[in-house]
């Protein structure tokens, strides 16, 4: 019964805090002085042209009409439509954030594996050179900015393995015949390795620090002891007591990252002129577009909320202990 | 724990590449390492053109970059366009077969190439011309004014058959050819619903955002377009020059030009149109890459508010102020440093491209104390902290005494290094007491309308009131006509980033557009030039070289016709 309380209660904070974003993004590019189409930059935009456009937008309503008609459309899933192209926003925003879901999955499901076998491989070997060789490892692609790492690799490693540094789809690809689902999948993915890799890069370092430390800490532990007492193997030992009591601050810090690595790879994409949302977002202030800016910032905030209430979620899966 | 584990890591990896296999198309791109051009290595020739300029728009009434220019090249028919020969541009018939004009050269008449079509399969006749051509002359003063210089002086024109297009200008003109050179023909049948009413329609309309429906006729067809990634053009079966060697040419754009030359060291691109200066002398050691180096058309400059009414800062208004503080600019500093010496200093607005650039300009010496002392003597004093005050003024246009603190406005789409030219303006105008921050204007229709003002209305003088200083470039033409028509009021609100508004030079700038005899137009047009550098409505910086480079399995490419004919995509061939 507490365990449905604890959960219900996460729920309702992250519906809370879901709401409080929704209203600081409505403040944020609404109630402020001046408007959208203010700060439009068009040429020849008349006066005419301007009420217009606000009257479409309903800018010229009072903000708090404003703001029940706000909330009234993302309860139907309307962002509203790019002042740019003219097209939904939900629809000029999908297909960035499903590129660049794509490359961060691939990206944190690299830097997991690798962080979580170098962080555990340094705290078995504590002090040797394995250690020191994970830790440096670890620190130095952590404390790397993530562009100059993107860039480092388009310049010395993209041509030594063949892999393109650009874009997401070969530049001939389907021009003269329409390709097979295998031939796209491949180029895809080929296309969104050196990316993912540099993303996975900077994280790997931030998650094997993390797990070597909390891997120190339960190796001392006296279950551990126990456990090597009983004459368990070195493997067992540091899997099944070491390993998984280890794990979560590493889930915590891996959900609460998730979310901001979302919006965090910007830098990233702009290396590789991925077309996910950080170069959307990009092309957005340029254009000033705040439609598509209002969107794609209220979707970053729910992907925080929402990997946030996974990290609380899981918690309560893993450490039975918090709801006591 | 295991088997979940695994079934956890199995989803997640399927999540990841259904996202990869479905995710969203039409983005910049790069290749499969060595292959031509195919979808398997061999199997094509698709010719891929790497750049980091992109296409802004399709709508030839309201467009900035100079790639968009060359994609109208490619896709709609012109009367006549250059050719380049022993070192010289001259003039051949595109969609025109033959011209001839009336002894006083006020009726040209051109007749076209018979039995050509549209993309959607419709005729394209003279009539189509006569129709772009009147309507562009009409709305001229407001949505087609983007294009109406190309007209300047033309009364209306005619279709008396399908082959026949009669053009009546107001008086004789002597560049009547290099002016419809940079004309292009519409499809009536498409755009006229947009010239209605006040014809803003026109500049409104978004061809680009609906490509398999764009109507076209020329080398090629827009088969894909993608703002920020990749444009596809295909071949057009029905078009009447030389065709297209590659059976599609792509344009990718790249935000990061390191990444760009990679891939074409690589083998994923074929072609870049235009190598970052930082990376010539690499590319050129490329035993698999070959430069071409030719005349550069782009020139940098910093753009002065000269709107005579601007509200502040009116000091930048002095001629000798601007002079002054240009004297503390090191140009030789952005050659090295932005251009790694690929390009020249330049003093005239129309840049070394042009056959009639004034050769008695300046130079601008590079002379800061000189400078300094210009403006201790006009009375502007240093503050405490070193910055100068710009003195009070009393009349209409009064402004209270106030530090010499600037904002540079920049677009980001500048497609050379904007923040170091910038760097070295500011340490330049720090030595005379000038203050000056970067403004990033967004991209360049959004860097644009801040130069122009929102709302801009030449008529009422409105507009010219946001900014005082920004850093651009101009592509100019050979013919010095377009760049000379930026200056002038009737390009407010469009292709005019001072706000000059001088009438004598207005006059002149007519003068010169009907006087047909050469040596006379060339003084005219020298004593424009003049005017302009005087009035230093520009400090021009740079002149810079254009260095393309392609991959050896590649070659018949025509540089030098870059953006002046339908060739420089259609010439290209594979070797071997």
């Amino acid at each position: 019964m507490r365990g449905a309380d604890y959960v219900l209660k996460r729920i309702f904070f992250a519906i809370v805090t879901v709401f409080v974003a929704i209203t600081l993004n409505f403040v944020l590019f609404r109630a402020l002085p001046g408007d959208a189409i203010q700060s439009l930059r068009c040429r020849q935009c008349t006066e005419q042209f301007k009420e217009a456009l606000r009257h479409d937008l309903g800018l010229d309503k009072s903000k708090w009409e404003q703001y029940k008609l706000y909330l009234q459309d993302l309860a139907h899933g309307d962002l509203g439509d790019s002042l740019r192209t003219q097209k939904a926003v939900r629809s000029e925003l999908w297909e960035p954030i499903r590129n660049t879901l794509a490359m961060v999955a691939l990206g944190t499901v690299f830097s997991i594996i690798l962080g979580v076998v170098v962080g555990v491989v340094s705290a078995w070997r504590r002090g040797t050179f394995a250690d020191r060789a994970g830790l440096w490892t670890g620190l130095t692609f952590y404390s790397m900015p993530p562009q100059w790492l993107g860039l480092m690799i388009v310049l010395f490693v993209a041509s030594s393995i063949g892999l393109p540094t650009s874009g997401i789809s070969d530049p001939s690809l389907g021009i003269l015949t329409e390709p097979s689902g295998w031939t796209l999948f491949v180029d895809r993915l080929k296309h969104m390795i050196l990316p993912a890799a540099t993303l996975g890069l900077v994280l790997f370092g931030e998650y094997a620090i993390i797990v070597r430390s909390a891997m120190l800490e339960t190796l001392g532990e006296d279950y551990v002891l126990t456990a090597r007492a009983k004459g368990l193997s070195n493997w067992a030992t540091v899997w099944r007591h070491g390993l998984r009591n280890a794990l979560l601050p590493v889930i915590t810090l891996i959900a609460l990252s998730l979310g901001l690595i979302i919006g965090g790879s910007i830098t990233i994409e702009y290396v590789f002129s991925y077309p996910g949302i950080g170069l959307q977002v990009v092309e957005a202030i340029d254009q000033r577009d705040f439609p598509i800016l209002q969107g794609a910032f209220l979707l970053l905030t729910f992907a925080v909320i929402l990997f946030n209430l996974l990290a609380d979620l899981l918690y309560f899966k893993l450490d039975p202990r918090i709801t006591t | 724990m295991k088997s979940r584990a695994l079934v956890v890591l199995v989803a997640l990896m399927a999540a990841v590449l259904t996202a990869a296999g479905c995710g969203g198309g039409g983005s910049a791109g790069s290749g499969t390492s060595g292959s031509t051009g195919g979808e398997g290595a061999g199997q094509s020739a698709i010719l891929r053109l790497g750049t980091t300029n992109y296409i802004d728009s399709l709508n030839p009434f309201n467009y900035i970059e100079s790639q968009a220019y060359n994609a109208f090249i490619m896709i709609f028919p012109q009367l006549v366009q250059y050719k380049y020969e022993n070192g010289k541009y001259t003039f051949e018939g595109d969609w025109a077969e033959s011209w001839s004009h009336t002894p006083d050269g006020k009726t040209w008449t051109f007749k076209v190439r018979p039995g050509g079509k549209w993309s959607d399969g419709k005729p394209l006749t003279a009539e189509d011309a006569a129709w772009t051509i009147n309507t562009t002359v009409k709305f001229a003063s407001g949505p087609t004014a983007v294009a109406a210089s190309a007209l300047n002086h033309v009364k209306n024109a005619e279709a008396p058959d399908p082959t026949t297009l009669v053009i009546h200008y107001e008086a004789p003109i002597g560049n009547t050819l290099a002016q419809l050179e940079q004309f292009f023909v519409l499809p009536k049948h498409v755009w006229q619903q947009y010239a209605e009413g006040d014809g803003k329609g026109l500049k409104t309309y978004h061809p680009e955002q609906d490509v398999s429906n764009m109507v076209t006729a020329g080398a090629y067809t827009v088969k894909e377009y993608t703002k920020k990634g990749r444009t596809v053009f295909i071949p057009d079966p029905n078009f009447w020059g030389p065709p297209s060697n590659a059976q599609a040419v792509a344009l990718i754009y790249y935000t990061n030009s390191d990444a760009m030359i990679e891939d074409l060291k690589q083998g994923n691109l074929d072609w870049v149109d235009q190598v970052p200066f930082n990376a010539i002398d690499v590319v050129k050691e490329d035993p698999n890459i070959e430069t071409v180096e030719v005349p550069g058309a782009e020139t940098t400059n910093i753009t002065w508010n000269s709107n005579p009414r601007k509200p502040t800062n009116r000091e930048l208004l002095d001629p000798r102020v601007k002079k002054a503080l240009s004297m503390c600019i090191d140009r030789q500093k952005i050659i090295d440093v932005v251009f790694a010496g690929y390009a020249d200093t330049v003093e005239s607005i129309v840049g070394h491209i042009s056959s009639l650039e004034n050769p008695n300009l300046g130079p601008l010496e590079h002379d800061c104390d000189a400078g300094n002392a210009m403006l201790d003597q006009l009375g502007y004093k240093r503050g405490p902290d070193g910055t100068r005050i710009a003195p009070a003024t009393t009349g209409q246009y009064a402004q209270p005494a106030h530090p010499m603190r600037y904002r540079i406005m920049q677009p980001t789409s500048l497609d050379f290094n904007g923040k170091r030219s910038f760097d070295i303006v500011k340490e330049g105008f720090a030595q005379a007491g000038v203050d000056v921050s970067l403004w990033i204007g967004g991209d360049a229709t959004a860097a644009y309308a801040i130069e122009t003002g929102d709302p801009c209305d030449p008529a009422k003088n409105q507009g010219y009131d946001k900014f005082d200083i920004a850093m651009w470039d101009w592509v100019g033409y050979i013919d010095p006509d377009f760049m000379l028509s930026v200056l002038t009021k009737g390009q407010w609100c469009s292709w005019s980033d001072t706000g000059y508004d001088n009438p004598a030079y207005d006059k002149l700038y007519d003068q010169q557009g009907t006087e047909i005899d050469p040596e006379r137009r060339k003084e005219i047009v020298y004593r424009m030039q003049q005017i302009v550098y005087d009035d230093f409505a520009y400090t021009q910086l740079t002149n810079h070289k254009f260095v393309d480079a392609h991959r050896k399995e590649w070659d018949g490419f025509q540089t030098a016709l870059s953006a002046y004919s339908k060739a420089y995509y259609t010439a290209p061939h594979q070797v071997g």
